[in-house]
């Protein structure tokens, strides 16, 4: 018999027995599903990490966190002690570094023109801000040594902020109040998007570091500091020189831990790597072995059937069938249940990746890899499952079967 | 059209009882022949049939089908000569469960090297009175009319030999007498058929009745030309 007629036999004998075929497809629906599920999620996540750390560290950086010993994540409270002189002066000891800037931060602020408000993360940085970020303004301009000196009341705002506080007025030149102090809009940050927590980055207010700490918030520890290295290679060795000189300069004995944290692009790719590794191995295993499992599940149920089809095995042989096409046909009818399964699968795996992502506000949630290896792995499996239970039908001898 | 010489077949029962369903059967039919073959159970008559229709190989002996030595071909021929040569037909239909009579019927034509099977079964169905029913599954069909379609299937290859062990075991008076004039009429029309039996009216239909006993034949008579009420 032929393959084509092979695989339509196959779908008829599907459809005539079908709770035995869903019960088939379950394992390899649920396994491709999830397989689908977590490499698409997983390389929508991975895709978005690389872009923010991109973003955060670029391929030269370091970033100094007051707080403890965590990679990254806000830093431990009551440990704040990082100022902008502590980055001053390693930056003054280390000849490495080539340029740096100093972060402070203020949350969830209201921000008012007239009488519309917005909430609005504000920070507070230096006029190198934007060549230490590799972010710059849109429109207008930014502020500035002079300006961080004098804590002058300028403000560069996000399209988010402008958009809801202006709507289609020009922010440029007019006054808004960040809590109860006013300030000018000197500039529009360019666009940025979500960041890896999902956070809207356009949604921002960038004021000289020495306004938000003195006219906002009146604190004088900073949040963190981003410090640029002349040579990548230098990395490891300028966050150790870092290291070195913040614990003497915060007066730290031998036995007491950092009360600030070094983060290199180093570190970030290593994390990265093993965020990589949860995500793209190790759900994708669990969904694999779903599938495995899926497939001994069908290999079992398709035993039963030879078992229950013995007469009509009997009769093919009967009019002509030989051992060869039995088995072919019991191959195939195995495989096209579980690839069917598993077409299904990549279909709700990827609703789902969909929906994961668009709560993540991820973008790019669907991989092609995903569906070739969620179909790879399922034929393989779904020809593997038939192997056995097509034997047992090829083996038959036509005589006891017709009995 | 066939010859049997010496045939034997023997089984191993499980307790190593050894017993031969056939104890050396010679038996020639000619082409055109309706036969029954008949006897009690367990007289070795399905076991006959079985090695006629190379279901079964025969122990020692020689199976010649025109002339060729059939018992010694290989699986794939021997599923070949089945597809092309033999018709059969079953006590119990061995019909496909959930599937249209058309699709029963094409069976033996997707196990050839046939292009078009859809016109072939459909005239084979057409030959047993069945071009209504082409889309009926066997649960909508009465016993005589599924064995109705099984003869249709053993057909639908055109086959120089029909097999039907007990084909009427299972059905009512009146559809077993209509069923054994199908057989009667692929006959006339030059069809060789062998019938497996072991009713006496039914295997009047015959015009030779070879009665087995204990592997053995014990007669082989040929029907003076009779009238069948």
């Amino acid at each position: 018999m032929n393959t084509k007629r092979l695989v339509s036999q196959s779908v008829r004998a599907m459809a005539r027995y079908k709770l035995r075929t869903a019960f088939m497809m379950l394992g390899s629906f649920i396994g491709v599903a999830a397989l689908t599920l977590t490499m698409s999620v997983g390389q929508g996540v991975r895709a978005k990490m690389l872009v923010t750390i991109r973003q955060v560290l670029g391929d030269q950086s370091i970033l100094v966190a007051g707080g403890g010993s965590r990679m990254m994540g806000s830093p431990r409270a009551g440990a704040a002690r990082l100022t902008v002189d502590d980055i001053a002066a390693v930056a003054k000891d280390i000849p490495a570094i080539d340029g740096w800037d100093p972060q402070a931060e203020l949350s969830g602020t209201s921000v008012r023109y007239g009488d519309v408000t917005a909430t609005a993360r504000i920070t507070g940085q230096s006029e190198r801000w934007s060549r230490v970020w590799g972010r710059g303004v849109s429109r207008g301009e930014s502020f500035d040594a002079a300006a961080v000196a004098s804590s002058a009341r300028v403000a560069l705002i996000g399209e988010t902020v402008a958009r809801t506080l202006f709507s289609d007025q020009d922010p440029i030149d007019a006054e808004i109040r960040i809590g109860a102090v006013p300030v000018r809009v000197v500039g529009i940050l360019e666009r940025f998007g979500n960041d890896m927590h999902g956070m809207d980055r356009d949604n921002e207010i960038i004021v000289p570091i020495s306004t938000l700490m003195r006219r906002l918030t009146n604190a004088d520890a900073i949040n963190a500091a981003k410090l640029l290295v002349k040579d990548p290679a230098l990395e490891e060795e300028t966050a150790a020189e870092i290291k070195r000189v913040l614990r003497l300069r915060h007066a730290l004995d031998k036995d007491q831990p950092d009360d600030f944290t070094v983060v290199t692009s180093l570190d970030a790719q290593k994390m990265m790597q093993m965020i990589q590794r949860v995500l793209v191995v190790y759900l994708p295993l669990v969904g694999g072995i779903a599938l495995v499992v899926g497939g001994v599940v069908a290999a079992t149920l398709m035993l039963a059937s030879v078992n229950e089809r013995t007469s009509e095995i009997g009769l093919r042989r009967a009019v002509g069938a030989r051992p060869e096409d039995i088995r072919r046909q019991f191959v195939i009818e195995t495989a096209a249940i579980i690839i069917v399964g598993a077409l299904v699968g990549i279909l709700l795996g990827y609703a789902g990746a969909q929906a994961v992502a668009s709560r993540l506000k991820l973008d790019g949630a669907f991989s092609w890899t995903a569906v070739l290896v969620s179909l790879a792995a399922a034929t393989i499996v779904g020809l593997l499952a038939g192997v056995l239970p097509a034997r047992r039908a090829a083996q038959l001898h036509p005589a006891d079967a017709l009995r | 059209m066939i010859e049997l010489l010496e045939i034997r077949k023997r089984f191993t029962g499980d307790a190593g009882a050894v017993i031969d369903a056939l104890a050396g059967v010679s038996l020639r039919i000619e082409r055109g022949e309706f036969v029954a073959i008949v006897g009690a159970s367990g007289s070795g008559k399905s076991t006959l049939m079985n090695i006629l229709g190379l279901l079964d190989q025969p122990t020692s002996g020689q199976y010649l089908f025109d002339g060729e030595d059939v018992a010694g071909l290989s699986v794939a021929e021997q599923a070949r000569f089945r597809n092309k040569r033999v018709g059969f037909v079953f006590q119990s239909f061995h019909l496909l469960a959930r599937t249209s009579a058309l699709e029963n019927v094409e069976l033996p034509l997707l196990y050839s090297d046939r292009s078009s099977i859809d016109n072939l079964a459909r005239r084979a169905l057409d030959a047993v009175g069945l071009s209504d029913r082409v889309s009926h599954t066997p649960s909508q069909l009465s016993g005589g009319q599924q064995q109705r379609v099984a003869i249709a299937r053993a057909l639908v290859n055109e086959p120089d030999l029909l097999l039907a062990d007990e084909p009427t075991g299972n059905l009512d008076a009146k559809a077993a007498t209509e069923i054994m004039e199908i057989f009667r009429t692929l006959n006339a029309s030059g069809r060789t058929v062998v019938l497996v039996t072991h009713d006496p009216t039914m295997a009047r239909y015959a015009q030779r009745t070879v009665r087995l006993e204990r592997g053995r034949i014990v007669a082989d008579e040929r029907a003076a030309l009779q009238e069948v009420s």
